[in-house]
């Protein structure tokens, strides 16, 4: 008999309105464990909507979002229906979600090493000099263990965004959410980030990656999603996606984005 | 130069004044604070009765001059046969009045905080409150620290006014001595120069503090 | 419903009694704020640009502005008022009230100014000096026009200000508003109507500003942004 693994992430039929404007119309969409799936897509396609709703910073509308198969967000109600949980209960099912946004969002008036254990403190309840071992630890697998005592200001774009990855990986998450983690950075600065992502990747974190970056969907990718006016258009390993494409909108987009970027891979 | 000789032989006089305003300054701030920072989540909740309390409380206090709130406060007690001690009238009036602009003070702060902040913080499991404590309250009172010296200032101005329902300090010490030495430039020249000096130790004191951030 | 009409009746009568004394106060209180808010414009600006102009006036402009935003309104008064015979300066509450404000209102206004004209890039000062623009044009063309957008919201805050410092006023016996209103209460022993009826009037007139100006506010920036 086989064994059914539970997806990490299963997203089916999710919709989401803004007025009228339908941002996501109909997404149906598995990541498995272990699995790094990248969202492309031009700008306005709904990924990062979708991406945030998966930890449901955003609120989707219609449709079922099973984190570790537990449904995010609502709760079902004895008559069938569903309400939006509370926030006690929101904040619980976040648990196993780490996320690192597109603009870092360090707490600029805290050290490197107090954004990485605020939460192992607050929210796991761990002893300060436990915390601190842990963040040590995190700050060394991103590789900035000698900044743990400066302050955001003080470090480049590259070096907040991978002090972000340590304050997300403290928390010891089973699925890492990444929304355009390397638009923000300067080109030079890029590289680092990326090979943060690829060790993680290589180590067996479950990644859902929103990016611009081909290169590295192409590289470390699973399966790369293509999004575009909200929907999902086509899906399929980085190989396939990239060197034939099926559908005539992807082909178009990887036409535009070679022409100014060069070949994907 | 008997001006200057007389303006100094008064000066011990005036200073013990000044002190009563001092204190009673600080105790109305410290009250501004607590009431502010309060009133101030009040109107940033997702309640609304909180929030229409809030606005009206905003609304009123500062739409009023601090002269009528001591009044409010000194006489309407006695309508009802309550007395209440003139120091106790001069902090709470004082103190309700700064409430009301810290609060809004407070409320540009919280803006001024990016939203990403938050939703980091979110994402990570913080709650309400550590949230409020640990990343929102230290940047907010370090983003509007110029804006509270500001208002602690007017606030000591504003303590001139407690002279008129019979607090001791630095006003009324001056209104008794010119009535005892008939001597009014001099006397409240001499009040001035106390109220000068003071404000500007404040604002020196603010420099510094936002020097150390 | 008994207690609710004879609450309705005790105000009808009591604003019967007093109401013209309070309107003629209201109408004080307006007029002294209208003098000091206009001449303090005025002389405020004069004094921001006559230093801008001339150095030698920035040490006098800044001990002026100095003292009179770092001294409470009810000492100034109080000199002007009880000292100002001494120095030979005599005049009734009301002058001297209206006196004492427009110096007062005209050292914050300086301010307000100072921070509007420093708001201005100097590189648009030097754009327009390399282009020949003499100094008065570039003052009417291009430093003025955008100086309005950022003066007008503390300008305002400081009028809405000034109309309730002239309670302060009162002290010193000018018949307005507050002084009216204690003096209602010491006549008629009546102690919360008159404070009731003073802190609405106040709080009207204070929302009242606020909502003209935002509303003014609004259509002269849109006029000024195109």
């Amino acid at each position: 008999m086989e064994e059914t693994i539970t997806p990490a992430i299963k997203i089916s039929d999710v919709r989401k309105r803004y007025g009228q404007h339908e941002v996501l119309q109909g997404i149906d969409m598995e990541v498995m464990p272990r699995e790094v799936v990248c969202l492309i897509g031009p700008s306005g396609s709904g990924k990062s909507t979708l991406l945030r709703c998966v930890n449901f910073l955003e609120v989707y509308d219609e449709g079922e979002i099973l984190v570790e198969g537990a449904l995010m967000g609502y709760e079902m109600q004895y008559n069938g229906t569903r309400r939006r949980a509370g926030e006690a209960r929101i904040r619980d099912s976040r648990r196993d979600l780490g996320m690192v946004f597109q603009h870092f969002n360090l707490w600029p008036h805290m050290t490197a090493m107090e954004n990485v254990t605020e939460a192992l403190i607050s929210v796991a309840g761990k002893p300060r000099a436990t915390a601190e071992k842990k963040g040590m630890e995190c700050l060394e697998r991103v590789g900035l263990a000698e900044k743990a005592h400066s302050y955001p200001a003080k470090l480049s774009g590259g070096q907040q965004q991978r002090v972000a990855i340590a304050r997300a990986l403290a928390m010891e998450p089973r699925i890492m959410l990444f929304d355009e983690p390397t638009s923000a950075l300067d080109p030079e600065l890029v590289g680092d980030v990326l090979q943060v992502m690829r060790s993680l990747a290589s180590d067996g974190m479950t990644m859902l990656i929103v990016t611009h970056e081909m290169g590295f969907a192409a590289e470390v990718a699973d399966r790369v999603v293509f999004m575009e006016g909200g929907s999902v258009v086509e899906q399929g390993p980085p190989d396939k996606l990239f060197h034939s494409p099926e559908s005539p909108r992807l082909a178009a987009f990887l036409k535009s984005w070679t022409h100014r970027n060069g070949q994907v891979a | 130069m008997n001006e200057v000789g007389f303006i100094l032989s008064i000066m011990p006089g005036l200073l013990h004044g000044a002190i009563t305003s001092v204190f009673v300054a600080l105790a109305a701030i410290s009250l501004g604070i607590i009431l502010g920072i309060t009133v101030c989540q009040m109107r940033r909740s997702q309640y609304w009765p909180l929030v229409r309390a809030a606005g009206l409380y905003i609304s009123f206090l500062r739409g009023i001059p601090v002269l009528v709130i001591l009044f409010l406060l000194f006489y309407m007690p006695s309508a009802v046969n309550i007395e209440v001690p003139s120091l106790l009238v001069a902090v709470l009036a004082l103190g309700l009045n700064t409430s009301a602009f810290q609060a809004e003070i407070y409320r540009g702060g919280f803006n001024s905080i990016p939203a990403g902040q938050i939703e980091a913080a979110k994402a990570l499991g913080l709650s309400r409150m550590r949230i409020l404590t640990r990343i929102q309250l230290p940047q907010v009172l370090s983003l509007t620290g110029p804006e509270l010296v500001n208002e602690f200032i007017i606030l000591f101005k504003n303590s001139s006014l407690i002279s008129v329902i019979g607090v001791t300090e630095l006003m009324r010490r001056s209104e008794q001595l010119v009535s005892t030495t008939y001597k009014p430039v001099e006397v409240y020249l001499a009040a001035a120069i106390i109220y000068l000096a003071l404000c500007l130790i404040i604002s020196r004191l603010g420099e510094r503090l936002k020097g150390k951030h | 419903m008994d207690a609710l009409t004879t609450f309705l009746l005790r105000w009808q009568s009591f604003l019967a009694e007093n109401g013209p004394d309070f309107a003629a106060a209201l109408w004080v209180t307006i007029r002294i704020s209208m003098v000091a808010i206009v001449c303090g414009l005025i002389l405020g600006f004069a004094a921001e640009l006559g230093r801008r102009i001339c150095p030698w006036l920035r040490r006098p402009v800044a001990c002026y502005v100095e003292f009179f935003r770092g001294t409470p309104l009810l000492i100034q008064l109080y000199l002007l008022y009880y000292g100002g015979p001494r120095v030979g300066i005599v005049l009734d509450a009301e002058p001297a009230g209206m006196l004492g404000m427009s110096l007062y209102a005209a050292a914050y206004f300086c301010e307000i100014f100072r921070a509007g004209f420093e708001s201005i890039p100097e590189g648009q000062r030097e754009a327009a000096h390399c282009l020949g623009i003499r100094p008065w044009r570039r003052l009417w063309r291009i430093e003025l026009p955008q100086m309005a957008q950022i003066v007008l919201p503390p300008a305002v805050n400081q009028i809405i200000t000034l109309i309730k410092d002239s309670a302060v006023l009162s002290i010193i016996t000018v018949a307005e508003l507050t002084k009216t209103a204690t003096r209602i209460m010491n006549i008629s022993f009546e102690i919360v109507m008159p404070l009731c009826l003073l802190a609405l009037l106040y709080w009207i007139i204070s929302e009242a500003v606020a909502v003209v100006s935002g509303k003014a506010e609004a259509r002269l920036t849109r006029h000024l942004t195109r």
